[in-house]
């Protein structure tokens, strides 16, 4: 399934990468599909944006280790597909009981670890109990209501006290990794998976690199040699890719859509992510506290503005993006309205109202030039206080000491921190805390997305925050190139069916 | 000379203490620590506490200080606190990098700086002199990162001779390939850099052309060019000196800036990651080596300017 699935979206990639050669009439006739061959030995060089810290995947937080580390290099007994499906990975299948209570895993045998020891039953038991009883391991509460960890044969039992209805979807990410047991290398620089793709260097500042692994127990990668670069500035990795020095983009600009296409060698690709570009409000205390005035902000920023100048992405208005289990288009809650909103601040006593806004440094000026802009039109003054990140996660994650707030949060299926009061949302309302915890609770996954459905219009409808849009992955591919992953890059860039062709 | 060496080498290494102190509590000021970090969001506070304690950093400052001064003076410059390499590895691994491009940049700028700055005073009032002199002020105000960026669009984007970005990933085992990688960054640094440097040499040059002994060598039949070169020039190299080594401070940051923009892994660029990881045992490491060579260069600058310079020992 997941093969199937990516494989068709690697070939409809393929042929709009050569569409677009034939379209731009170059004096070069393009390749056309006939005469591209796949190369087994090639190396293909991808631009991502963030580098990670290390490469600790049980200790160290960040979607930049979920990207590149899982599916490539460590899998879980499950994996979950671009169009958020959960399949098998490392069990061959699996069965949950009809009470919800009990998951059965088949493991699948003849798998490696790329050490070259035999994956066994007990790595599966060792691996998913670690995470459950270490606090400090990313992600550990996931398994919290895991209350037997078992083996026999090749199978795998887990055994819960109530039903979880997202033990599936978390045991896709880092909570389900199977690592070899006692495993003596240091998860800071070193891997040691199950995956496609070993870890074959990490050049700190510069890139990390992928080879193929021929033990693989699937079907072995299609490219010898996967490159990853770190280039934070846009506009040096539009350079690069120009310059014939990177295959893939990740993180691009769709502004630069003429740019990158003008050669003729590139094409942009756009897919659907589950990123929520969130402006949180603190209704601890002052003026935000007040839900009229939470409302008349949401209805003073013009979202529709705000996906057209990032040039991709949709708009959002609650908290659960259309990729997620819940979805239901809001935009009837706070609509784009700078007069409702003037009567709202003004019904609040809230005229004249200054306010400021903290985000990271790394997020650039295009969200929050537009909200000061129409922040402005309804009377309030947003000041813009750019910070580095670890100054937003101690000032704004950690103490709580902000008023407004805007981050791109990416990770799928997160409305958990809707029912946590003690996020940084600041947002308690307990009729979402029962309703969340019945969508865990409940076995059948459409009453689940009901009751998560039901949650995320209070969400919305309290004014909690507000969402300013639904990003999209915004690539750019080399036409010899295909097999990128286009949905939610930023969670997941699973490049088992990576191909790059040579004339 | 001697008790003058004495003298300046107790100075440094007031100097260096001094800075370690500085570089250590203000990076403490900074908000946010690498356990925060390392927890990320999605955190709880148990699970920061437990990663800061593992790092050491539940200790009170001073300890931590002594700690680190502690290694110092054994020679261990301490380790990354999100790797665990160790800083002196690091530092030598991303010098092979930092250290080329800065020779690199430095001799573009001489290269600029010397022959233009001569000329611009020799042929000063004329039309060629007084453009060298306003090219050379606009050159020196253009910014870095602007001017890296039409390098790069020109000699990597249009002509294709140069690589846009990066740095071979196996190094200098292929020097051609290495050098080619950083030409450009050079060029961009040497080139305002040497802008800054010329007007530097214009003015010494003129100052010497006003000698008393250059105006004597040529009173006895040398031409003005000729008396400058052979005696004025000395002179002019003293200050050319100096200069540079207080050059070099502008190198390094100039290296910060222009790592990031070709994506270079050098020391520059290691030290704004470390800095936004909060990996702060690694940067005080990184910056205590980086002042010290700041130091030790301003050191062998004066006791250099002394020994070559005879009117200065006189003065003794």
């Amino acid at each position: 399934m997941l093969r199937r699935t990516a494989l068709a979206a690697a070939a409809m990639l393929a042929a709009g990468a050569l569409l677009l050669t034939a379209c731009t009439g170059s004096a070069e006739p393009g390749p056309s599909e006939t005469e591209l061959t796949a190369d087994p030995d090639a190396s293909v060089g991808i631009r991502l944006v963030l580098e990670p810290g290390n490469l600790d995947i049980r200790e160290t937080a960040g979607a930049a280790l979920d990207q590149i580390l899982i599916d490539n290099v460590y899998q879980g007994l499950v994996a979950r597909t671009p169009d958020q499906e959960v399949v098998p990975a490392l069990a061959s299948d699996y069965e949950i009981s009809p009470d919800g209570l009990t998951y059965t895993f088949t493991l699948r045998e003849g798998v490696t670890f790329h050490d070259g020891q035999d994956l066994t039953p007990e790595d599966v038991v060792w691996s998913l109990t670690q995470v459950r009883d270490d606090a400090a391991y990313r992600d550990s509460a996931r398994l919290a209501g895991v209350t037997g960890i078992t083996a026999e044969g090749q199978t795998i039992t887990l055994t819960l006290g109530a039903p979880d209805s997202t033990l599936l979807w978390n045991l896709t990410g880092r909570a389900g990794l199977i690592l070899k047991k006692d495993d003596t290398i240091d998860r800071k620089t070193a891997t040691n998976g199950t995956g496609p793709f070993t870890l074959a260097g990490w050049k700190q500042g510069a890139s990390i690199t992928f080879a193929r692994y021929d033990g693989y127990w699937g079907e072995p990668a299609q490219v010898a040699e996967v490159v990853f670069s770190y280039i934070p500035e846009t506009q040096a990795a539009l350079n690069g890719a120009l310059a014939g020095e990177l295959d893939v983009l990740t993180g691009f600009d769709a502004n630069l859509k003429d740019q990158i296409e003008a050669g003729g060698d590139f094409a942009l690709v756009l897919g659907k992510s589950t990123d929520k570009g969130t402006l949180a409000m603190n209704s601890k205390s002052g003026p935000l506290s007040d839900e009229r005035v939470r409302q008349a902000i949401r209805q003073a920023i013009d979202k529709d503005a705000i996906v057209e100048a990032l040039g991709a992405g949709q708009t959002q208005y609650g908290p659960i993006p259309e990729l997620d289990p819940g979805y239901e288009d809001l935009s009837e809650v706070a609509p784009f309205d700078p007069d409702a909103a003037r009567a709202l601040l003004k019904e609040a006593d809230a005229e004249d109202l200054t306010l400021t806004l903290t985000l990271y440094n790394g997020y650039g000026t295009t969200v929050s030039q537009i909200l000061v802009s129409n922040l402005d039109d309804v009377g309030i003054t947003l000041k813009v206080n750019q910070v580095e990140f670890p100054t937003w996660i101690n000032d704004v994650y950690i103490n709580q000491d902000y008023e407004l707030s805007f981050v791109l949060h990416t990770e799928s299926r997160d409305f958990e921190n809707w029912a946590n009061p003690e996020y940084y949302f600041t947002y308690d309302n307990a009729e979402v805390q029962k309703l969340y915890a019945e969508s865990v609770a409940a076995v059948d996954p459409d009453e689940t997305a009901d009751l998560l459905a039901q949650a995320a219009r209070i969400v919305s409808e309290d004014m909690a925050a507000d969402w300013l849009y639904n990003g999209a992955s915004v690539l750019a591919v080399a036409s010899n190139v295909t097999g990128v992953p286009s949905v939610n890059v930023n969670e997941r860039l699973n490049l088992a069916q990576l191909v790059k062709s040579t004339e | 000379m001697i008790r003058y060496a004495l003298t300046r080498s107790a100075l440094l290494l007031l100097g260096l203490f001094v800075a370690s102190a500085l570089i250590f509590f203000t990076l403490r000021v900074l908000p946010g620590d690498v356990a925060q970090l390392i927890a990320g969001i999605n955190s709880t506070p148990e699970q920061i506490a437990a990663i800061q304690q593992r790092l050491g950093l539940d200790q009170p400052l001073p300890v931590q200080y002594a700690t680190w001064i502690g290694g110092i003076l054994t020679g261990d410059l301490g380790e990354s606190m999100l790797t665990g390499t160790p800083v002196a590895s690091e530092l030598a691994q991303k010098a092979q990098v930092t250290i080329p491009l800065g020779l690199l940049s430095m001799t573009v700028a001489i290269v600029i700086a010397l022959p233009f700055g001569v000329l611009s005073a020799i042929r000063r009032g004329r039309a060629d002199g007084t453009a060298l002199n306003v090219g050379a002020q606009a050159v020196a105000a253009v910014p870095v990162v602007w001017a890296g960026m039409m390098l790069v669009v020109v000699f990597a984007v249009w002509l294709g001779w140069l690589p846009a970005q990066g740095f071979p990933r196996s190094g200098w085992s292929d020097p051609g390939a290495a050098l080619r990688a950083l030409l450009l960054p050079a060029i961009t640094i040497g080139v305002i850099e040497g802008a800054m440097l010329l007007r530097f040499v214009r003015s010494a040059t003129l100052q010497a052309v006003g000698e008393d002994f250059v105006r004597t060598a040529a009173a006895k039949g040398l031409t003005r060019t000729q008396a400058l070169i052979r005696h004025g020039l000395p002179t002019v190299g003293l200050s050319i000196i100096t200069v540079l080594g207080l050059q070099v401070a502008g190198i390094i940051v100039g290296a910060v800036v222009i790592e990031q923009l070709f994506t270079l892994p050098g020391i520059g660029r290691m030290l704004v990651a470390d800095v936004s990881n909060r990996d702060l045992l690694k940067v005080q490491g990184e910056l205590l080596v980086l002042t010290s060579f700041v130091l030790i260069v301003g050191f062998l600058v004066d006791l250099a300017h002394r020994a070559i310079d005879p009117r200065q020992r006189e003065a003794e």
